[in-house]
């Protein structure tokens, strides 16, 4: 170990490649597991069967129904729970910040949202399932107290809308999480400031908070799109892979070459992260616009 | 008057929309609680009874936790080190470096683990020959297990990062370096004495999260063929029905925990960890 | 004939009173400060005129109408926050015609007064600016404009400068004074800082624990204190203690020397324990003009401290600070010599202990 120390300097001098060495391990590692499985999935997607640069499998992207739906079905699905979650999560966070609900709540409903929105995955699908399942706890109550049969009325928890409900159940809480602070950043002189200048409660909202807000709760709605678009295991463990969303083709895919041209399966698999790639831009934009007005 | 004006100013929306959220969360629960209960009235707790009878679920649940711990421990080694001389002595690298611990968002697992298979089912060669000089990782336990703690690094690494860097900036880890320096301390001094235990409840929180990340992990380690608790979990599903609402509660609970310690460790202060 | 009337004002916060029986009557174009430290009630006082509180008891008239009890948005009083306030999301213009918008005042209108209000504060090149690419002394220039932009009745100022570096301190509040003045319009200033409300207000009401100390003009407040605590919070201030020597000659003895008050000792009986309190400014050396309170003194101590130079001076076994103003060619006395200092009668008051 060193024992001289060596003098700091606040603004760096120009930096030789020796200070570069202390970041090295980090970048290894990211290149090892992370840029090098991302770069083969990208090389092998523009590689034909025979070896040889294609667009062929970008081009069946958009051709091929199976993929197309797949699509087609995660981007529903990630857009209707990104917005639903959205309002719902936002409600809440109102609630509890600016809202006027006791302060003791608070922590109860944040602690509760990081437990739901990383409680995903199979416990979550069997949870659904003991809810509203056939046999679910809900499915039962409404039938045997209110006689209304949630089933014969058409509803189905392994169909889009019960995977959707499912999808919920984490794409609020985390609505929750990013929400709170941002509406803590409304400042108490701003209410006060419109109401001074004779704005009712109404305006106040429609002209100042919601514009204040509105790259928060759109880069935040965002996020949860790129959440619902990830996932797999929720989807698996209810369906089992019968609604065929991208990653669970991809999936599919995966465990064997059900696509019969594995060039397809990549190109997938980078569709689905050019569209990640997509999302996260657009909620750093956002995010970027959204501290520069609150700095 | 006094009393219309605080009936007037009572929050029933903001009411109603906790009640709303609140129903959400619980009823899903007590439904699984409830259902894990009813296999036999008489034993209430028969299939919590079954489920830790059976020694593949601790054998998966064990794994899964050693997972953790060792994810946690390679996490920190190579994030605190990192995140440190950015502060330190390259912050041109932070940009590069936050850009790449965003990456795990943009190659999600079903990504990533499709990737890593990719990469890593092909035995290692020396260049330009086809001489080889190690197996394919995915070829023997010793490697699925190394591929399996990677990508959970890879899934935990954001998380960490954010955390720890965070902590760093709280405490301005750059002027106590120098408080140090000036007070003749050396760097192994600074490291264990002024660095880490200045960061250790962003460190806990980082690890918290991690863990409860990993132990409820399904794809990394089904597609890996990794005997871990999420493939047990999803496999029990398939063929029994009490058991797995019975575990289903236990890993919420579990999560419950470790969301619950991380509360109590920042003091509320880094709840949106897990919203990134 | 007051203007805006806050008579028998009091404010609970559960049990801890915050403001007690506040009275104050205020003239149309007054310019009126409240004056005291952090938690004595002057914000409070002035959210109350606002209607972001309301009080417990007492009554608050504007204009012979009673507005004790009316919502904020319906009170047509101007408000400035501290920290500006501004709307992020809307551009200066926009945060001006903000009031006039929401009054729904017609589009002609708005863009005029608004026009009228950026060349009133000078940032006609920064109409279409956010508040972010505004400096501190801008945005609350912005903040001022959009407080007079609904032509309100009563200008209210919550610590506007205190986020403020001192030079521009300065600078906007004479500013503000001046705005004031040719507007014509009614104000409250709040503050802590004596400098402040000494300089810019008509009168100031000095107020501490909730309760109202003294109201009076700068002048009166400076020289003519009522209150130990008036006197100490204005200016700075020498005090000892004292004992009264001889009521009808106003004569008090500080560790045995002398000092005769002007405003004498009245209501106090010969041997009572009182405070003697002298502005350091008011002492000067002696020559042989000077007949009253010429007192021997040891220098103890010089400080520099710019347009003023203070000398420690020991009285008896009590220490007083005696200011003199700088020039280069002021000569000082040694530390440890011995000097006579004095003070006009005048310049000594008696308050209680």
């Amino acid at each position: 170990m060193a024992q001289t120390t060596v003098p700091l300097k606040k603004t760096p001098a120009p930096t030789n490649w020796k200070t570069w060495l202390g970041v090295a391990p980090f970048f290894l590692f990211a290149i090892l597991f992370l840029f090098l499985p991302s770069m083969r999935l990208i090389t092998a997607s523009f590689t034909s069967p025979e070896g040889n640069f294609t667009l062929d499998n970008i081009r069946q992207l958009f051709t091929v129904p199976l993929i197309v739906n797949a699509y087609k079905l995660s981007i529903q699905i990630s857009a209707i729970t990104a917005l639903g979650g959205g309002i719902l999560g936002f409600l809440l966070a109102y609630a509890v910040t600016v809202g006027g609900l006791p302060k003791s709540l608070r922590p109860i409903l944040m602690t509760f949202s990081g437990v739901a929105s990383n409680f995903a995955g199979v416990p979550l699908a069997f949870a659904f399932v003991a809810t509203l399942g056939r046999q679910g706890f809900i499915t039962h109550v409404l039938r045997d107290y209110l006689g209304v049969d949630l089933y014969s009325a058409g509803f189905n928890l392994y169909s889009f809308a019960g995977l959707s409900l499912v999808y919920m159940y984490f794409q609020f809480p985390l609505m929750v999480l990013i929400m709170a602070p941002a509406l803590d950043g409304l400042k108490r002189e701003w209410r006060e400031a419109a109401e001074n200048l004779g704005a009712t409660s109404t305006q106040y909202w429609l002209r100042v908070a919601l514009p204040v807000l509105l790259p928060s709760i759109l880069g935040a709605m965002i996020l949860l799109f790129g959440n619902a678009f990830g996932a797999y295991a929720t989807a698996y463990a209810l369906t089992g892979g019968r609604i065929g969303i991208v990653t669970i083709q991809i999936g599919a895919q995966i465990r064997g070459d059900v696509l019969y041209n594995p060039g397809l399966g990549y190109a997938m698999a980078v569709g689905m992260v050019v569209i990640m790639a997509i999302s996260l831009a657009g909620y750093s934009w956002l995010q970027a616009k959204t501290e520069r007005w609150l700095r | 008057m006094k009393f219309l004006n605080r009936l007037r100013k009572f929050p029933f929306l903001a009411w109603l929309w906790f009640l709303l959220g609140a129903l959400y969360f619980v009823l899903p629960l007590l439904a699984t609680f409830e259902f894990s209960l009813s296999w036999d009235p008489a034993v209430p707790f028969k299939a919590y009874q079954r489920a830790f009878e059976d020694v593949r679920f601790w054998r998966s649940f064990i794994a899964s936790n050693v997972f953790a711990v060792i994810t946690i421990i390679a996490c920190i080694i190579l994030v605190v080190p990192t995140a440190y001389w950015i502060r330190l002595r390259l912050p041109q690298a932070r940009r590069i470096v936050e850009f790449i611990t965003l990456m795990p968002f943009v190659v999600p697992a079903i990504i990533l683990v499709f990737g890593l298979i990719r990469v890593y089912s092909t035995p290692f060669t020396i260049p330009f020959t086809n001489i080889v000089f190690m197996q394919a990782l995915t070829q023997f336990k010793a490697g699925t297990n190394i591929l399996i703690v990677a990508g959970y690094m890879v899934l935990a690494m954001p998380y960490m990062y954010r955390s720890v860097d965070t902590g760093m900036r709280t405490v301005d880890i750059l002027t106590l370096t120098e408080a140090a320096q000036s007070l003749g301390a050396s760097w192994f001094v600074i490291i264990t004495r002024v660095i880490l235990p200045n960061i250790r409840s962003a460190l806990l929180s980082g690890a918290l999260l991690t863990f409860a990340i990993v132990v409820g992990e399904v794809i990394l380690a089904s597609f890996l063929g990794v005997n871990a608790f999420g493939p047990y979990l999803f496999l029990l599903g398939q063929h029994r029905a009490y058991e797995p609402a019975a575990l289903s509660f236990v890993s919420f609970l579990l999560t419950w925990i470790a969301m619950g310690m991380i509360q109590l460790v920042t003091g509320g202060q880094n709840q949106t960890a897990g919203g990134h | 004939m007051s203007y805006l009337s806050i008579s028998n004002v009091t404010k609970q916060f559960g049990d801890t009173v915050v403001v007690d029986n506040f009275n104050l009557e205020i003239g149309k174009g007054e310019f009126v400060s409240f004056l005291g430290p952090s938690g004595c009630g002057k914000t409070t006082t002035l959210r109350m005129v606002a209607g972001f509180e309301n009080p417990t008891s007492g009554k608050i008239l504007l204009d012979g109408a009673d507005i004790t009890d009316k919502a904020p948005n319906q009170r047509n009083v101007g408000m400035i926050f501290q920290s500006y306030a501004l709307f992020p999301n809307m551009t200066v213009a926009q945060n001006i015609g903000f009031g006039l918008k929401v009054r729904k005042e017609a589009d002609a209108v708005v863009k005029q007064r608004v026009s009228e209000m950026i060349s009133l504060i000078n940032l006609e090149a920064h109409a279409n600016k956010y508040p972010y690419q505004l400096s501190g002394g801008q945005q609350q220039r912005v903040s001022l404009a959009r407080a007079l932009a609904i032509r309100p009745q009563v200008l209210l100022l919550d610590e506007p400068l205190s986020a403020l570096d001192a030079k521009i301190r300065v600078s906007l509040r004479s500013e503000i004074r001046s705005i004031q003045k040719s507007l014509g319009i009614t104000a409250i200033f709040v503050t802590h800082d004596q400098e402040e409300a000494l300089s810019i207000s008509d009168r100031i009401v000095v107020m501490n624990a909730g309760e109202m100390e003294q109201v009076g003009t700068p002048f009166e407040i400076y020289n003519f204190p009522k209150t130990r605590f008036v006197a100490n919070f204005v200016g700075s201030l020498n005090t000892a203690d004292a004992e009264v020597v001889d009521t009808a000659k106003g004569l008090v003895s500080v560790d045995g020397v002398q000092f005769t008050s002007a405003e004498g000792t009245k209501g106090r009986n010969k041997g009572d324990k009182v405070k003697v309190a002298i502005r350091p400014e008011r002492f000067s050396f002696a020559t042989q003009q000077h007949k009253d309170n010429v007192v021997d003194a040891i220098i103890e101590n010089i400080t520099f401290l710019g347009s003023v130079v203070r000398i420690q001076i020991k009285i008896g076994n009590t220490s007083f600070n005696m200011d003199t103003f700088n020039n280069p060619f002021l000569e000082l006395p040694k530390i440890g010599s011995k000097q006579q200092v004095t003070c006009s009668k005048e310049a000594v008051l008696v308050l209680d202990e």
